[in-house]
């Protein structure tokens, strides 16, 4: 199957799936959704992610929490990768509202070398001392039964440092992405998978359905909370060869679905036009702009319409705000 | 800052100072063994020259957790994951004359192929050529494959079938520019972006089947972005793929070992390390 037909069958799919979304009637959740100014990676923005989070109910004290940034591959020039601002924030914030241990954990998709990514030295140098970075690429596992039923797969290999945080704050980077439409949140999750039983690229989920593998991931991994990069994400030919798009902002939410349906629009795009978004709408709170309760600067400020590959074009939308 | 360690002898115990009581070794200190750092320490100490019973409790790790089929799995409790780490079976086990074992190894090595499809002109790869996969039932990556090719080199199968198949397949894989990646060269007419640690594995993969001027691509982008490198896995593979083409090495050498005495403990990966003390010993490790 080559990409338009991928996409023409997805674009299909999502449909179905939003108005199944209405048939059933997924109850209304009151899901909020912060999004927080950061016009550049310059600054600390540690205490106003301690506030939002912590007004969010989001509970730390004597917590052993882990931060799940996005590392691809890593090319100074491209804004792939999660910034190391922002997770350095992230950390800061978790240690202020009184975490234990707070550790950044990741399974670089692409490159094995963790040099290039929780290892990098560019991380290292801004991280507080306490924080401990791991790389969840290489090491023990823990067999976690697959709740999901699309992939067909029995269990998931979860890397141990996952599976025995407390609290898990996925940090996605706001991106385009030429096979899923966006890459956020949700499909940060693939970084939970060490690679040395899942490859590089994790080849086996894309087998499975990158956006099945998505799904059976979501139903089955808990995420306590979600900060979206969207200082500077990338547009075009994502996750690697787009180009940079300032939006300035963090997306914040205890609702994956909540931040990566809101973080699509900041970007110019339905999330119901985006199939694997439209298939969590099926059982997860937050597709449905009347879901969400936007707080913080008005999103109108930082909305931007993203350029995509012109199969995605149909996935546009808006003006949401 | 600096670790204690400095001489190669003290690297190499600062390694083996990770074994564990079952006879293997982990990826990170707080782990359990796992078949890929233990391997890869046994071939360190077969390149450091020190008698072969110190890799003994290694090696019998290894043998206790391989299938009836000769594949090695990534641990004693998933045996059945990861099993192109068979590849790195084959070759400690061919120097270290376990014939039995390396006959299976081998043989399940031989049976495991990707998955191959029709050629799609929109891809820049031919997809009906075999390679080896990470997991069964999936395409070829470079790195399986080049690993893959080492190992029937090393062990007197560089002629076989599979070998010169996965020989084309690499080359295939080839950025037009020069280098690997994980196994893509290029997409929708955009050519993607080489690493360091496949360009060299791929190299060294290569070096009994290429005709050199297809890779000299690779070897001049190596050699000239050298000093790009800075990671340990990067430099190792730098090192092993520029010399094995009697390439000079020395400064990435020097900052190899630099790397590796510096080092610190939360970021030692037992595997990567030892792969160092393979890349600083010159001895013919992953070359006929």
């Amino acid at each position: 199957m080559n990409r338009r037909q991928f996409l023409k069958d997805s674009a299909a799919l999502a449909n179905c799936a939003a108005l199944a979304d209405v048939a059933r009637g997924v109850p209304a959740a009151p899901c909020p959704v912060t999004l927080l100014p950061m016009p550049d990676y310059g600054r600390d923005l540690s205490k106003e992610i301690a506030a939002v989070m912590s007004a969010d109910g989001l509970r730390l004290k004597g917590k052993k929490v882990l931060l799940k940034p996005n590392f691809v591959e890593a090319h100074p020039e491209r804004p792939i990768n999660t910034h190391v601002a922002v997770i350095a924030s992230a950390a800061l914030a978790c240690l202020r509202l009184g975490a234990a241990e707070v550790v950044v954990g990741e399974a670089s998709g692409h490159r094995r070398d963790p040099w290039f990514s929780v290892l990098n030295p560019s991380l290292r140098d801004v991280l507080d001392r306490e924080v401990r970075r791991i790389d969840l690429n290489h090491g023990d596992v823990v067999s976690i039964t697959n709740k999901g039923r699309r992939t067909g797969l029995p269990v998931f290999y979860v890397a141990r440092p996952v599976a025995e945080a407390d609290v898990l704050i996925s940090m996605p980077k706001m991106k385009t992405h030429h096979w899923m439409g966006v890459t956020l949140c949700l499909k940060n999750l693939f970084g939970v998978l060490p690679g040395i039983y899942y490859g590089w690229p994790k080849n086996l989920l894309h087998f499975k359905g990158i956006d099945n593998s998505i799904l059976d991931l979501v139903g089955t991994i808990k995420v306590h909370y979600n900060i979206v990069d969207g200082v500077t994400g990338m547009e075009g030919d994502g996750p690697i060869m787009g180009k940079a798009r300032t939006v300035g902002a963090l997306v914040l939410s205890p609702f994956s679905l909540a931040a990566d349906a809101t973080a699509a629009r900041l970007m110019g795009f339905d999330p119901r036009k985006i199939s694997y978004l439209a298939q969590a709408g099926r059982f997860l709170p937050g597709l449905r702009a009347e879901d969400l309760v936007l707080r913080g600067e008005k999103p109108a400020r930082f909305a931007a319409k993203f350029d995509c590959p012109d199969d995605f074009k149909e996935m546009r939308g808006g003006p949401f705000f | 800052m600096e670790h204690p360690a400095s001489g190669p002898s003290a690297l190499f115990e600062r390694l083996m100072t990770l074994s564990l009581p079952d006879g293997g070794m982990p990826y990170q200190r707080g782990n359990s063994s796992a078949a890929e750092p233990t391997l890869l320490a046994a071939l360190a100490l077969f390149a450091s020259g020190v008698p072969p019973d110190r890799a003994k409790p290694l090696l019998a790790w290894v043998q206790n957790i391989q299938n009836p089929d000769g594949s090695v799995g990534v641990d004693p409790t998933h045996r059945d994951q990861g099993l192109w780490l068979t590849a790195l079976v084959v070759i400690a086990f061919h120097h270290y004359g376990l014939k039995e074992n390396l006959a299976q190894a081998r043989a399940f090595l031989l049976s495991l192929r990707s998955v191959t499809f029709p050629k799609d002109p929109r891809l820049k790869q031919d997809n009906t050529l075999t390679g080896w996969p990470w997991v069964p039932g999936t395409f070829g990556w470079v790195e399986p494959t080049a690993w893959s090719l080492i190992a029937l080199g090393v062990s007197g199968l560089r002629e076989h079938p599979r070998a010169e198949e996965g020989a084309r397949f690499l080359l295939d894989r080839q950025i037009s520019s020069g280098g690997w990646n994980y196994g893509n060269p290029a997409l929708d007419d955009k050519e993607l972006l080489p690493f360091w640690d496949t360009t060299g594995l791929a190299l060294l993969a290569l070096h009994a089947y290429a005709d050199p001027k297809r890779i000299k691509n690779g070897l001049d982008l190596m050699e000239k972005e050298q000093e790009k490198i800075g990671s340990l896995s990067g430099l190792s593979w730098a090192v092993l793929g520029l010399s094995s083409y009697g390439r000079d090495s020395g400064r990435l050498k020097t900052r190899l070992g630099e790397v590796m005495r510096s080092v610190p403990d939360a970021e030692f990966h037992a595997g990567n390390f030892a792969l160092g003390l393979v890349a600083l010993s010159g001895k013919k490790v992953f070359v006929p």
